[in-house]
């Protein structure tokens, strides 16, 4: 039933929206979590600076965690014309009946970061699997061989074992071939480097310090490890992983504590989405955006069409994208880093 | 309220709702209505430590949640005592020493048998099980439940083995009672939350709760044949409500989304004599998902059905029955977000993380004659997402049906983790109490001065305080309703043991009256029946006795009135 009459709804609005449209006069409507979270004051600049590009408006709300005045936002944004929406969703669970009705009244909902599972959605994210990839090659390239340690993120996050099977897709060759030998995984409660650095010294002391690399899901988890290795000497000869582009693991990533910090630029994202919206306001079916792939990896295992970007593993090699890019000042990153040691600081 | 009332009430809330949605469209960043509260706000005093409390919930993990408080009358003087779970620490008993209107006090005993000890205590109710007129307490724990008959002033015994009660061995962490159809002794029911020991934990390993019914025709209450209420998704409260008016309890469970896989709210149906049966999709329950901490229920919405908080992480749930639901089908709609009530994030500090919801109870704090809703709220332990200063809400209903927060000018936005709580008039002057029991740190006691600030205080509103009696095992009358009518318009309180987060009362139960002098009472007893109206004058405690022709006054042991 469902399935005869959604594209029938689509194509109507489709119809519609070709009587009236040029592409230049589309209002794409944000709707936010809680803006006040400072951290996607980036992703706006980005999508109102792609929206400009293309000529659309920009309207936005801002749910302030409430995934009730979500809700409500979402409805505001129809109600004021948004010819496509692009959602960070607050609970995604909740706000379900106002994307069906936004999706039932054909206007397309790009998923933003956060997975909305309903079919009709558009979703588009970081590849958190290539995230793991890209800590394991980053490292295996540093130790080819040895003792591994793999420091996990919160048991509680999916995403922390997306990023385990993410490394282990890499390194299980090489682990086959008894060239890398897992010595102790640890999950950390709540992804704290407190309890990271609880873990590494644990495995540190069961190996008798025999350890060569440590494979890290994030940042926090890397800042953690690198301080168990360093109250044994060992910091700075042990490979680590990372990921987030934190101020601080970039800076490590200078000094040679860390290896690399795997960094998700939300520019990428907030540009994507933007163009993403547009096109489908146009009347693109999802299906035929560039680079769009199938994807039914959430809980309810729905199928989606998604785009997932990739990430930029960040390393000594190229530390200057993310100064480039203006996400952390280079004083930052070079603080501490002594003359000679690395080109971009001197 | 009148049936043009509430067809008023419902224009006003659509006009509003409609008012807000157009100014969403023009200008989304004013879409909350914040119009100034204009309502009296409640100077609440905090004065724990003079009152002679001290007292603190605390332990690992297993006491992040849980931290009750049960209020009710232990020494037959009428004043409400109070008995706190400790977690790891004891669970402690406060006998009221507070003069009629004045300073609270209170003389603290140990809770258990002999003056011994009871740890691992979550929560705990008040209920007379035995039917003796003296209130027992259910106990849930970390490990085996506890009923402790009560006897003369204010003493305990356990009665598991004489009530052929297994307290089991799980983490259980809510409970409630209700007295089904004909029976001389509640049927019990028993939330549990993670089970520690299955493979696995404690992700998606939630215990099953248990249905403990009352053998039928036995002088003792007799539990020996409990129900497993199976799927358990991690509960956290647990209340009986007859949600569709029709004299037959269920049972809802709000559950808490963290630990489960799968799951969702629920709510059981109890037919007498047949098993209990789980409303589904088909049968109009929606699917909800929360981070269920506490259930509180009152009619706000004059439709005469309870409408339902439920306490969350993020924003509060307030559900009410949707106004096209056939008559017997469990649809409800989250009307929260509308008339104000969301809480989502603390209203004090310079936190935008959202905050944490733990007790919810509707009650009149400010005697206005509308309800409010006080929420107790704080981080689990250390949660990063989710605020970390994050004060209890006190939000003060409106003629508009609206709620406006006053937790910060009423004096109780303290820094402090809430967890259980109970709004209750603790030295009988007619105004509502506040006890509130916190994680690690000291349970906060208010004691409601009036309106206004505590160096300048004017009366409130009139009140009503009311107790209902009756033969039999139920001498308390738990599943009654109570109209009060004043003027055109009627207030309802129903008589409930279960819900919020681990805390329960059972005694006088409160009205504000605002203006009016007096009211018309009306009772529907636990068995359906509607009591005769009983004319009573405002401001004064009175106790309803079931077939009697009157009402009858109570008034507090005069010799213990402060000096004037």
């Amino acid at each position: 039933m469902k399935t005869y009459l959604l594209p029938a709804a689509v194509a109507l609005a489709t119809i519609a929206g070709a009587a009236t449209a040029s592409a230049d006069d589309k209002t794409v409507g944000v709707s936010w979590s809680n803006f006040q979270e400072e951290r996607w004051k980036t992703d706006e600049a980005a999508i109102k600076k792609a929206l400009d590009a293309a000529g659309a408006k920009y309207i936005s709300a801002d749910a302030q965690s409430s995934a009730a005045k979500q809700l409500t936002d979402i409805e505001s944004l129809i109600a004021q014309g948004a010819d496509a929406l692009i959602i960070l969703a607050q609970d995604s669970d909740a706000i379900g009946p106002a994307v069906q009705q936004a999706t039932d009244e054909g206007i397309p909902v790009v998923g933003y970061d956060r997975l909305i599972e309903n079919p009709d959605v558009f979703y588009i994210t970081f590849d958190n699997k290539e995230v793991g990839r890209m800590q394991a090659r980053a490292v295996q390239e540093a130790m080819p061989e040895g003792n591994y340690a793999f420091i996990k993120g919160s048991a509680a996050d999916p995403n922390a074992d997306f990023l385990f099977s993410g490394q282990m897709e890499v390194l299980t060759e090489a682990m086959d071939a008894g060239k890398i030998k897992n010595v102790g995984e640890a999950y950390t409660d709540g992804w704290l480097p407190a309890n990271a650095q609880k873990n590494m010294e644990q495995i540190l002391t069961a190996n008798d310090n025999k350890v060569d690399a440590v494979v890290a899901s994030n940042d926090g988890t890397a800042g953690g490890v690198v301080a168990a290795l360093a109250s044994q000497g060992l910091d700075g000869s042990v490979p680590v992983s990372g990921q987030d582009g934190d101020h601080a693991a970039l800076n490590r990533v200078a000094l040679g504590t860390q290896t690399v910090s795997v960094w998700k630029d939300a520019r990428d994202l907030g540009k994507n989405a933007a163009e993403i919206a547009v096109q489908l306001a146009d009347g693109k079916a999802m299906d035929e955006v560039d680079g769009a792939v199938k994807f039914s990896g959430g809980p309810k295992g729905v199928e989606m069409t998604s785009i997932f970007l990739k990430p930029v593993p960040v390393t000594r090699d190229n530390l200057n994208v993310v100064v480039d890019a203006g996400w952390v000042p280079l004083e930052v990153v070079c603080q501490g880093v002594e003359k000679g040691a690395l080109a971009l600081c001197d | 309220m009148t049936i043009e009332r509430v067809g008023g009430s419902r224009l006003a809330a659509a006009l509003i709702a409609t008012v807000v949605a157009a100014l969403c469209a023009i200008t989304p960043a004013i879409a909350n209505d914040d119009a100034p509260i204009t309502a009296d706000i409640p100077a609440l005093h905090e004065e724990a430590a003079s009152a002679g409390i001290d007292h603190v919930y605390d332990g690992p993990w297993e006491y992040f949640v849980g931290g009750g408080v049960a209020a009710f009358d232990c020494n037959a003087d009428g004043r409400p005592d109070l008995a706190f779970a400790g977690g790891e620490r004891p669970a402690a008993l406060y006998v009221n020493r507070s003069p009629t209107g004045g300073a609270l006090a209170f003389e603290h005993r140990p809770l258990g048998p002999d003056g011994t000890d009871l740890t691992a205590v979550t929560g705990l109710w008040p209920v007379d099980i035995d039917g003796d007129r003296i209130i027992d307490l259910a106990l849930t724990r970390v490990g085996r439940n506890l009923l402790l008959r009560g006897g003369p002033d204010c003493t305990f015994t356990p009665a598991n083995k004489a009530w052929s009660f297994d307290g089991g061995r799980a983490w259980s962490t809510g409970f409630a009672a209700t007295w089904e159809a004909g029976n001389a002794h509640p049927t019990l029911a028993v939330g549990n939350y993670v089970d520690r020991s299955a493979p696995g934990a404690p992700w998606g390993t939630c215990h099953d709760n248990r249905l403990h019914r009352p053998a039928q025709a036995t002088e003792t209450p007799d539990y020996s044949e409990p129900t497993t209420l199976s799927p358990g998704y991690c509960s956290l409260s647990l209340m009986f409500t007859d949600w569709a008016n029709r004299g037959e309890p269920a049972l809802r469970i709000s559950n808490d989304r963290h630990y489960y896989r799968g799951g969702q709210e629920q709510l059981w149906r109890l037919t007498p004599d047949r098993p209990p049966r789980l409303y589904r999709a088909a049968d109009g329950w929606r699917p909800l998902k929360i981070w269920g901490m506490g259930i509180a229920a009152a009619d706000i919405d004059g439709d005469n059905h309870p409408d339902y908080a439920l306490t969350s992480m993020g924003d509060t749930r307030i559900q009410t029955l949707d106004e096209d639901a056939e008559e017997g089908r469990p649809v409800y709609t989250d009307i929260a977000f509308e008339i104000g009530a969301t809480a989502h994030r603390p209203y004090a500090g310079e936190e935008i993380r959202p905050s944490t919801g733990w007790h919810a109870e509707f009650d009149d704090l400010n005697n206005d004659s509308l309800i409010d809703l006080f929420i107790a709220k704080g981080n689990v332990e250390a949660m990063p997402d989710f605020a970390a200063y994050d004060p209890d809400n006190l939000l003060i209903g409106g003629w508009d049906n609206r709620f406006r927060e006053a937790g910060d000018r009423a004096g109780i936005a303290l820094d402090r983790r809430g967890r259980g709580a109970s709004v209750v008039d603790l030295n009988l002057d007619g105004m509502l109490d506040l006890v509130v029991v916190n994680r690690s740190a000291p349970v906060s006691l208010f004691r409601n001065l009036g309106v206004g600030t505590p160096d300048a205080t004017r009366p409130m509103g009139n009140f009503l305080a009311v107790r209902l009696e009756q033969q039999g095992g139920n001498p308390f009358a738990v599943g009654s309703r109570i109209a009060a009518r004043i003027g055109t318009r009627v207030l309802t309180r129903d008589i409930t043991v279960g819900g919020g987060h681990g805390s329960g009362e059972l005694g006088f139960v409160h009205f504000g009256l605002g203006t009016a002098e007096r009211a018309e009472l009306r009772i529907r007893w636990p068995d359906g029946d509607w009591s005769h109206p009983y004319r009573v004058f405002a401001n004064q405690f009175v106790i309803v006795e079931r077939g009697a022709p009157d009402a009858t006054y109570w008034y507090p042991p005069p010799d213990e009135r402060p000096p004037r």
